[in-house]
């Protein structure tokens, strides 16, 4: 091993981990960005990607939780892999829409603190709510063999190492958890930077009043921008399952971190949340790789040292209003 | 509590002088507060885990009568930022966990003297907490409370894994030996006599001491122009910067009076278990200060410590029943219904957040007006009808 390949699989692992972040982060982001609203249940739609991605995906045997309890001896379809990340984003895309008509919506008007506070509230609901049907106790989900294989076609292997020049054997999936990410926000990007419906957007982050008076209906996107946040946070849950551990106090434990990268990213910004998101995977990486003790505080320490030098984020251009 | 104060001839006019009136006159002033929480500190744990019926329909307990107190002192400094001064802090684990740990690593390298460890613990907290406020204040709203929040997580790492020589990781700090109280009184000794039966253990008896100190202080600061300024920066921050006062150190130290409640509290948690879990530094423990404060009424004296009250009665004893039935009948209503503990305070927590954001004691408040309202309007119309009577 030389050094150069040391540092390409450091980069390469903290693309990876980053690219969770990113997911999670730009939702986040724009959902922050353009309704104002904070949304501390994001982790919460994480935990229910990753629990319908192993729905739809898999079909895991239950032990624990009231499900076991009423009868139900396994969970889920065991359709393969490419059907959870086409249904699961629709699923939480739907459940991000009723939870901004429901929730969010009437809470617009009120202060930030009660949008934490209620946000918070939800995300201990929902957690609760898979504590109890599920338990407590991690669920296996296995990383995909291979995804897209109908009938005789085989599809294409994701799982297992692939060689790449210098880094030599690599773990395949790793690699799609980078593409996925990376397409997935160019989607978004193209959608809010591009589209007359991403202009709406755009201008209802300036001045939402303005955009109502000039006869444009603001709740439609606004409700839209919601569930595409809770759609990437959805997808997030599905790619980033088979790499992490699958309990319910998932959603929780990844919450600060992807509000870390929102915040020195810049709220509002794609690119500033990709680039944050970036920033915590290579250090986490680094980190894992030279100091693994240090390997957690690291990310908070760098949040912490953005967050007092340049205050509104590494990429965010907007006066900071306190 | 004080705008009613402001005019105290209007109600006067109302409730005239009788008892109720007297009452409502003296319930404003520190020392009835002070008093009367002394004697409910003294009757309940009496009443919680050993009064012949009560104690038998509450299923209460000594210790947690005392965890109950612990985080009463926890909320109560808590609320001083949240309810009086309007800042949403996220990392207060970072205090309870920390002064936690600095109490417990004292009683095992320097001495286990009860005072000593308080004494130690809270310094900490002071300290860490003018580092942290310093740095989290730089940024208002949300960024406060994700700063709060990204700091307290950075110590609950460190102490995982990097410190972990000095507060043995993931195990939690174990071995903590609590010395004795003036080195003659055992804390975990029961005390003698009457006061046995009303306080139970020496160790309530210290706890509800702080308890005491900790309702009289932050009384005194609340009542105080001080406090008033925490109020004032709460309603309108620019305007309280605009009549000049400096924002700024108002809300530094309305965050360090904060840690100092957090670290007494978290001080004594170590006392009362003689042991630190990691979990106390963990966001989450943030978390449930946020919801219990919020659950009781974030902006009232003893509404959190009824939200703490509340919080720790469902996590403890509502946790271990079986199944839920309908009162002095066999028919059941909900099965297992202790295992849904969490999930129903979660629910709870949101419905108040949502429709009542003062809390429970924002219900009873209101209750109390409608019955005073109730009452004041039943003696006019009486003494109506009796001077019709004399004509």
């Amino acid at each position: 091993m030389s050094l150069l390949s040391d540092v390409l699989v450091i980069l390469l692992n903290g693309l990876q981990q980053g690219a969770i972040y990113v997911l999670l982060a730009v939702g986040l982001s724009i959902i922050l960005g353009t309704l104002k609203f904070v949304n501390f249940a994001h982790g919460a739609l994480y935990l229910i990607g990753t629990y319908a991605g192993l729905f739809v995906a898999l079909n895991v045997p239950l032990s624990n939780g009231k499900l076991a309890e009423w009868g139900f001896s396994s969970f889920g379809l065991d359709i393969g892999f490419f059907a959870a990340l086409i249904f699961v984003p629709l699923f939480v895309f739907g459940v991000g829409l009723l939870m901004e008509r429901y929730l969010a919506r009437a809470f617009y008007d009120r202060p930030d603190t009660d949008q934490i506070l209620v946000t918070f509230g939800l995300a201990i609901v929902v957690q609760e709510l898979f504590r109890v049907l599920f338990g407590s106790n991690s669920l296996p989900f296995e990383q995909p063999e291979r995804i897209l294989s109908f009938g005789s076609f085989a599809g294409l292997p994701v799982s297992g190492p692939v060689a790449l020049p210098i880094v030599g054997n690599f773990p395949q999936w790793r690699l799609w958890v980078i593409g996925i990410t990376a397409v997935l926000v160019a989607l978004v990007y193209l959608l809010v930077e591009y589209t007359d419906f991403g202009l709406v957007v755009r201008a209802g982050t300036r001045d939402a009043e303005m955009v109502r008076l000039l006869g444009i209906k603001i709740t439609r996107p606004y409700i839209v921008v919601f569930g595409i946040g809770a759609a990437l946070a959805g997808v997030a849950g599905v790619v980033g399952g088979p790499l992490n551990v699958v309990n319910p106090t998932i959603g929780t434990n990844i919450l600060v971190p992807a509000f870390l990268t929102v915040v020195i990213g810049g709220v509002g910004s794609i690119a500033g949340a990709v680039v944050g998101g970036i920033v915590f995977g290579l250090t986490t990486a680094a980190l894992v790789a030279f100091a693994p003790a240090w390997s957690q505080v690291g990310l908070y320490a760098i949040a912490a040292i953005v967050l007092l030098t340049r205050p509104q984020g590494l990429l965010g251009d907007e006066e900071v209003t306190p | 509590m004080s705008e009613k104060d402001a005019n105290p001839s209007a109600k006067d006019a109302l409730v005239g002088g009788s008892l109720f009136g007297r009452w409502e006159k003296l319930r404003g002033r520190e020392g009835t507060v002070v008093g009367i929480t002394a004697i409910l500190v003294a009757v309940f744990p009496y009443l919680f885990a050993r009064a012949p019926v009560v104690s038998g329909i509450l299923q209460g307990y000594q210790s947690l009568a005392t965890l109950i107190l612990i985080w009463g002192i926890f909320a109560i400094g808590f609320d001083l930022l949240l309810g009086y001064t309007g800042l949403l802090s996220f990392g207060h684990a970072a205090f309870w966990g920390g002064a936690a740990y600095a109490a417990g690593i004292v009683a095992k390298n320097v001495s286990g003297d009860p005072i000593v460890m308080v004494v130690s613990g809270t310094l900490f907290a002071v300290l860490l907490a003018w580092v942290l406020g310093f740095l989290s204040l730089r940024r208002g709203g949300i960024y406060f409370s994700i700063l709060t929040l990204a700091f307290a997580q950075m110590f609950y790492y460190m102490a995982a894994s990097p410190l972990a020589f000095l507060t043995n990781g993931e195990n939690g700090l174990t071995g903590v030996e609590v010395g004795s109280f003036l080195g003659v009184i055992h804390l975990e000794s029961d005390i003698p006599s009457v006061g046995g039966m009303l306080l139970g253990t020496w160790l309530y008896a210290f706890v509800g001491v702080f308890f005491v100190g900790a309702v009289a202080v932050a009384y005194r600061i609340l009542n105080s122009p001080y406090g008033m300024v925490f109020r004032a920066i709460r309603e309108n921050e620019q305007r309280a910067e605009f009549v000049g006062l400096n924002v700024w150190r108002y809300k530094l130290m309305a965050f360090i009076i904060s840690g100092a409640f957090a670290g007494i509290a978290g001080s004594l948690f170590t006392i009362h278990g003689a042991y630190v879990p990691l979990q106390s530094l963990f966001w989450t423990e943030s978390g449930d200060i946020v919801v219990m404060t919020v659950l009781g009424g974030a902006g009232s004296m003893f509404g959190p410590v009824l939200g703490v009250g509340l919080y720790l009665y469902i996590e403890n004893i509502v946790s271990t029943i079986q199944a839920l039935t309908i009162p002095f009948t066999d028919i059941v209503l909900i099965r297992d219904f202790g295992f849904y503990w969490h999930l129903l305070l979660g629910l709870v927590f949101v419905v108040v957040v949502w429709v009542v954001p003062d809390g429970l004691w924002g219900i009873l408040n209101r209750l109390r007006e409608l019955a005073v309202e109730f009452g004041s309007k039943a003696a006019e119309r009486l003494r109506s009808r009796s001077k019709g009577g004399g004509r």
